[in-house]
């Protein structure tokens, strides 16, 4: 018996190079081409990018090459300050987003919650509203809040609003009964209810109305600034494309992608983190809804979290600075700070 | 009376409109009353405006969002329910891709595809993709493997699994995405066309902004919204027709 052991064991107490290889090299080899299946296609088409820029193969002043493109975002960035330029537009974004947070989930709460019936009169109405397309209503607001940021703000406010509305609504009159009468046997309180019960159940769905609000919001932000604006990376690509500066558009078209990508990134990594409990689904058609059944600690969740408000933080103060600046140089004819 | 009831709100609403402006509550000028936006809708119909910019508006519409389903369905069920090796493959160049911004795009596509309607149609197709493509493959991604180990038991080739077993349970997730991506169609045309257009709505909209005629603005933004009602309802009677869905999880089916 002993002696079977021995022999059984002789084979990996051998020299040190197997060991390694079954230890190493196998599982590194399947990292490496797991590694290439992830990130296989995407670089085989920035690579593809490149080539055919490189080579001629298209017009480069429609087509710049990848590394021409990634040159022109260091050139905004050192020239046209394409940080406080990204900074404005997400700006706009979050502002019209707790703006639509602040107003949807208390309306979905008193609305779903307390007055059912008003709610079933009202639905209709409010569909309709949620119908109304934002971009068209941009004149309307111009004229209620005038030029300027304002009715950037109130468009993806109302964007943002309707979808936080509708699933915090929704989800506030489907709390599983069993878990009230629970409660309620319990003897909690209302408050107790809300907080304990009510809320945590309607959080992911608000999440969700979140991520498509962002998602939405994104994809008009876009517009509202080409159409009038003054900074953002809309105002970017409104302005590079009048003046048919094409790398600038892909320059800013570069930013405008990353950004989506890490918001979604971020977005996804707070669910898993912090709404891990609930068993509702992202919505089927974003990207990543699979994704949510794998919960990740809480500690990476406050690690994004806290990156994402430290930056925000500086690079609003940054916007608030550059505005005094330029406060400061309409006030005295010195245009340094536009063309430096 | 039944329809009274039920849309008791929206009327209530546009009368209190009307009341406010009439009272002079609201600024005339700025809000025009609604019976005076209705008189303008049939108005722009009478003298044979509104009928082209709508058949414009609706042609790019349903042209790029009919592009859009045919390739993302399709293509969606394909990758979800039956080559799951290319998932990993394809997942971060759709994500990547999915967030390219149509209105950037559009300032790509015109050195294409020169002015006119073909960039117009791409944009709303390429916005409508995203929703469609996503839901498709979640669906088929998300079919009982039991049904399809069954199906496979009983003998159905590659086609008749998909017939008979992925696309019926799929089929309401993908609803949600085409329905989305409807919505979507007439919601980035709107916006395309008052960016570069010389016909559709959102050109009216932009025109009679720029001229101040604003219950003009008000007609084509209510004849708009009309026009996504209409949309929708037709989409809820195909759904109700093909996939037996109630109207109350038909409201609910994009917010699920």
């Amino acid at each position: 018996m002993k002696s079977a052991q021995t022999l059984n064991l002789s084979p990996n107490l051998g020299p040190s190079k197997p060991i390694l290889k079954t230890f190493w090299v196998k599982p590194f080899l399947e990292r490496l081409s797991a590694l290439a299946r992830k990130y296989g296609l995407l670089l085989i088409f920035l690579f593809i990018w490149e080539l055919s820029g490189r080579a001629n193969l298209v017009d480069q002043t429609i087509v710049p090459s990848l590394s021409t493109s990634l040159s022109s975002v260091v050139e905004m960035w050192n020239h046209i300050h394409l940080g406080l330029h990204i900074m404005a537009s997400l700006g706009r974004v979050i502002i019209g987003l707790i703006i639509g947070l602040v107003v949807a989930v208390p309306l979905a709460f008193i609305l779903g919650r307390l007055l059912p019936n008003v709610a079933a009169k009202v639905d209709a109405l409010l569909r309709v509203f949620g119908l109304i397309n934002p971009y068209c209503l941009f004149p309307v607001f111009v004229i209620f809040f005038g030029l300027g940021e304002t009715p950037k703000i109130a468009v993806l406010a109302w964007v943002s609003v309707w979808p936080i509305y509708f699933s915090a609504q929704t989800a506030c009159r489907n709390v599983d009964p069993q878990l009230l009468k629970t409660a309620r046997s319990m003897n909690c309180g209302a408050w107790a209810i809300f907080f304990r019960v009510t809320l945590p159940a309607t959080i992911p769905a608000i999440f969700n109305g979140v991520r498509i609000g962002v998602e939405m919001s994104f994809f008009i932000l876009i517009a509202a600034e080409m159409t009038g604006a003054t900074a953002g990376l809309g105002w970017i690509v409104h302005n590079a494309g009048a003046s048919y500066q094409t790398v600038r558009i892909y320059g800013a078209g570069i930013c405008v992608v990353l950004l989506g990508v890490l918001i979604n990134r971020f977005l996804l990594v707070i669910k898993r983190a912090f709404l891990s409990f609930s068993e509702a689904l992202s919505p089927s058609w974003l990207q990543n809804a699979k994704a949510d059944h794998k919960p990740i600690s809480k500690t990476t969740g406050y690690v994004w979290l806290i990156v994402f408000v430290v930056l925000m933080v500086f690079g609003f103060y940054q916007v608030f600075k550059a505005e005094n600046l330029l406060l400061d140089a309409t006030l005295t004819p010195d245009y340094r700070i536009w063309n430096k | 009376m039944k329809f009274c009831r039920k849309y008791f709100c929206v009327l209530a609403f546009l009368l209190l409109w009307e009341a406010l402006t009439r009272l002079g509550f609201l600024d005339a000028l700025f809000f025009p009353p609604f019976s005076v936006v209705i008189e303008s809708i049939i108005h722009l119909f009478k003298i044979g405006t509104l009928g082209p910019h709508i058949s414009a508006s609706l042609s790019r519409a349903l042209s790029g969002f009919a592009l859009a389903t045919i390739v993302g369905v399709p293509l969606g069920l394909l990758l979800g329910g039956f080559y799951k090796s290319l998932n990993d493959v394809l997942e971060l160049p759709l994500e990547v891709f999915s967030q390219i911004n149509p209105f950037l795009l559009f300032h790509i596509l015109i050195l294409f595809m020169g002015l006119g309607e073909s960039p117009k149609i791409a944009i709303v197709a390429w916005t409508c993709l995203w929703p469609t493509l996503f839901s498709s493959f979640n669906g088929a991604a998300q079919v009982n493997p039991g049904l399809i180990k069954s199906g496979r038991a009983f003998g159905l080739r590659r086609l008749a699994l998909i017939r008979k077993i992925v696309w019926p349970a799929a089929a309401p997730t993908v609803f949600t995405g085409i329905r989305l991506s409807l919505g979507y169609s007439l919601f980035m045309l709107i916006a395309a066309e008052m960016m570069g257009a010389s016909s559709g709505l959102g050109f009216l909209v932009i025109r009679s902004q720029e001229a101040f005629q604003l219950d003009r603005v008000y007609a084509s933004v209510v004849v708009i919204a009309f026009l996504g009602l209409i949309l929708d309802g037709l989409l809820f009677i195909l759904g109700r027709k093909f996939l037996s869905l109630s109207l109350e999880n038909y409201l609910n089916v994009v917010i699920e």
